[in-house]
């Protein structure tokens, strides 16, 4: 496991800070248009300028420098070395919401502001949404599957199915799971507009690495679609409901985010006994709403809370803002 | 992606789909397209072009179904487009209800990020500006397909650029053949907008002359917009259930090549390791396909290296074209808008046209079918996408054993 937040990318200091209930510095961003400044929180530069001479990177948006730092540092935490062998047997997914939105915003604005003939083709070629993708296959070598998914929060849920799907083929050994997202105003407008943005939104990513063994297992939902905002809560029962095991969960870790998330997750969890006992947290109450890396934090977050206790089972719903509802179900066996 | 312990093969079935490009609405519209080798690229009427070099696209024709329906007049093009391509599939196989759904796009609702970004300059209502936001995720088309057709299937949504169109059925086909699923919808859609638009003329790939894959005087591609909707099924639940089987899925290869985040590498490794892994999932040597839909931008550098990697795998005995030279690029579309085009060439025995083709190019040696469809017979198709990211897939369609015209 591995992430960058802006808390940290320690995998066990930015677990102690988000239990204390620690908060990042908050900053600002501005829309040049209005003036409106909108509350975020950044990952710290120094945490990635260690990539900063990576050829392939010269030229990108720091949502690829986000993705590949979490990716190693995942690699790293599960020993994987990645040698052509290794490589050959190991895939790459990689999930996100908003995608390369600074140079996207960037490159459309130079349409608007100076003609279709001024935009620059440098900053094209990193909006695509596979561009960190390809700079981490690019990185560890791999010339086999690659997939960028995109959807809401639920996003990184379905990558870890994904994963699960691609294991279950027996092409690969192991998959590196990625989810990422990266900070622009227009986002924070955006998600303002769309009144999604009662906790400060965030940046960052996270990072697994699914393989047959290990001390901490993922079960994924393949999600549920929800087409109206009130279905939520009988979706997310659904999920946990269809979640494979059915014993109780030592941990909890929900994505109170202050919208309507909330009330949907109270609702599904309130008269669920499985979760009686369970110590509950919320990662986003410390270090903000990061779309579709908040899913993989919260689950690497649960399976660090569930080391911490020694073992047990934990769970992570997961309520999109506008796709599917899903959950996790992460165990973790005694050292 | 090999294995020593290959998991129990299914033999996966397609029972419907449903076609939007440039060609027209569904299925007979654009076989007619096809057949005619009708260029269907005009100049762009939807945005500002004239500070581009190229001015022209493939567009969509108009949604009568869509507007007929309120619900559905403001949906994102996009999301018209998919719900169209998604209701003719379900009007081939109405039974059909998918476990699971993988579609693939690019860019989602593009246009209605453009008009938020311009929504900051100008007063529009905020109910208006949610609207635009709700519309411009990628998921949102996904789900209005869904709602449509009275679906609920859990979705991936596949954005490996260029390539997603064909990934999202490889992936679709790689689950019910390995038995995770019964039934996947699958399919890919994208539309046109002016910020992608922009982006392909400011890295010169686009054209402002005629698109002429393979050509020895290409100068680019034109884009194109779309959607294709695929219901694949476990052979023998199809069959148990007396679906019609209009053709098999075979084979699917995947490969990324690290050479360029844009440009792929000048030997065609990428483009041949997918053709080949395509082929080994399928069990086909290269001498059984009977014919070969390219990705075929009319960009040198993608016929440079898809050329060349058709030319050392398959030499000129296998007919070679790119429909794109019809219907430009769909970009996350197009992948399955070419395997319904390879389906239709399977059903009518005959070989789509690459268009505009005026002058063989000396770097390979391709039979390409110039120009004019040609009636062939056809058994076996192997479909190209290749995209940004070095991502590159290829799956092979075959005929359903029993309803080719020699049988």
């Amino acid at each position: 496991m591995g992430w960058v937040t802006p808390l940290g990318a320690d995998l066990e200091g930015v677990r102690r800070l988000i239990e204390s209930g620690v908060q990042p510095r908050l900053q600002s961003v501005t829309n040049p248009e209005s003036g409106k400044e909108h509350r975020c929180f950044r990952v710290p530069p120094e945490l990635v300028a260690h990539l900063g001479r990576n050829p392939r990177l010269r030229r990108s948006s720091v949502i690829s420098y986000f993705a590949i730092a979490a990716a190693l540092a995942a690699c790293e935490d599960a020993g994987l070395v990645l040698t052509p062998e290794t490589a050959a047997r190991t895939a790459v997914i990689f999930a996100v919401s908003d995608g390369g939105v600074v140079y996207t915003r960037k490159f459309y604005e130079q349409v608007v502001k100076q003609g279709a003939n001024a935009a620059s083709p440098l900053l094209f070629a990193e909006t695509v949404y596979n561009a960190p993708a390809s700079h981490l296959a690019a990185q560890l070598g791999i010339d086999g599957a690659s997939y960028t998914l995109v959807g809401d929060a639920s996003a990184a849920i379905a990558a870890l199915k994904m994963g699960e799907q691609l294991l279950a083929l027996r092409g690969i050994d192991q998959c590196v799971v990625v989810a990422c997202e990266e900070l622009d105003w227009i986002l924070c407008e955006a998600y303002n507009v769309w009144r999604l943005a009662r906790t400060p939104l965030s940046e960052g990513a996270a990072a697994v690495v699914l393989s047959g063994g290990g001390r901490c297992a993922i079960e994924a939902h393949p999600g549920i679609p929800f087409f109206r905002q009130r279905d939520a809560a009988d979706a997310l029962r659904r999920a946990i409901d269809e979640l494979p095991g059915c014993g109780s969960f030592d941990v909890i870790v929900h994505g109170d985010n202050g919208t309507f998330i909330d009330k949907a997750a109270s609702s599904a969890l309130a008269q669920e006994p499985r979760i009686a006992t369970a110590s509950a947290f919320s990662t986003k109450r410390s270090i903000g709403e990061t779309v579709a890396a908040s899913a993989l934090i919260d689950v690497i977050f649960c399976a660090l809370q569930l080391r911490q206790i020694g073992a047990g089972a934990g769970l992570v719903p997961v309520i999109g803002f506008n796709h599917q509802v899903s959950a996790a179900r992460i165990t973790c066996k005694p050292q | 992606m090999s294995s020593t312990t290959a998991p129990p093969r299914r033999r996966v079935a397609v029972t419907a789909f449903g076609v939007v490009s440039p060609l027209g609405l569904g299925a007979p519209a654009n076989l007619e397209g096809l057949i005619e080798g009708r260029d269907a690229i005009r100049p762009v009427a939807q945005f500002d072009v004239s500070k581009t070099r190229c001015k022209t696209a493939g567009a969509a024709p108009p949604f009568p179904e869509a507007d007929a329906v309120p619900a559905r007049r403001r949906l994102h093009r996009a999301s018209q487009m998919l719900t169209a391509a998604s209701r003719e599939a379900q009007t081939m196989d109405p039974a059909f209800i998918p476990e699971w759904m993988v579609i693939g796009t690019t860019s989602g609702g593009m246009s209605c990020g453009e008009s938020f970004y311009r929504s900051q300059t100008t007063r529009i209502p905020l109910r208006e500006r949610a609207f635009l936001l709700a519309n411009y995720m990628p998921q949102k088309a996904v789900l209005d397909a869904q709602a449509a057709c009275g679906f609920s299937a859990p979705s991936q949504i596949i954005a490996n650029a260029c390539a997603s169109g064909t990934n999202a059925i490889g992936h679709a086909f790689m689950l019910i053949r390995a038995g995770l699923h019964r039934r996947v919808a699958c399919g890919g859609y994208d539309a046109l907008s002016e910020m992608v638009f922009a982006g392909f003329d400011s890295l010169q790939a686009s054209t402002a002359e005629k698109v002429r894959p393979f050509d020895k005087n290409r100068s680019g591609l034109a884009l194109g917009e779309g959607a294709a909707v695929f219901f694949l099924e476990e052979w023998d639940s199809a069959l148990a259930r007396g679906a019609s089987i209009l053709a098999e899925i075979t084979g699917y290869g995947i490969s990324t090549d690290n050479h360029h985040l844009t440009q792929p590498h000048p030997s065609g490794i990428g483009p041949r390791m997918a053709m080949e892994r395509a082929l080994a999932s399928a069990v086909r040597d290269a001498a059984e396909i009977d014919y070969i839909n390219a990705h075929g931008t009319a960009t040198a550098f993608n016929d440079g290296t898809e050329g060349l990697a058709i030319s050392q795998l398959f030499g000129a005995r296998t007919p070679v074209s790119s429909t794109k030279s019809m219907t430009g690029h769909a970009l996350g579309g197009a992948g399955s808008i070419e395997a319904a085009f390879s389906i239709l060439a399977i059903q009518n025995q005959f070989l789509p046209p690459n268009i505009n083709y005026l002058e063989a190019d000396p770097a390979w040696n391709l039979d390409i079918v110039a120009n004019r469809a040609r009636p062939a017979r056809v058994r076996r198709i192997l479909s190209n996408s290749f995209g940004f990211g070095g991502t590159n897939a290829s799956i092979v369609i075959e005929e359903v054993p029993g309803k080719g015209a020699a049988a």
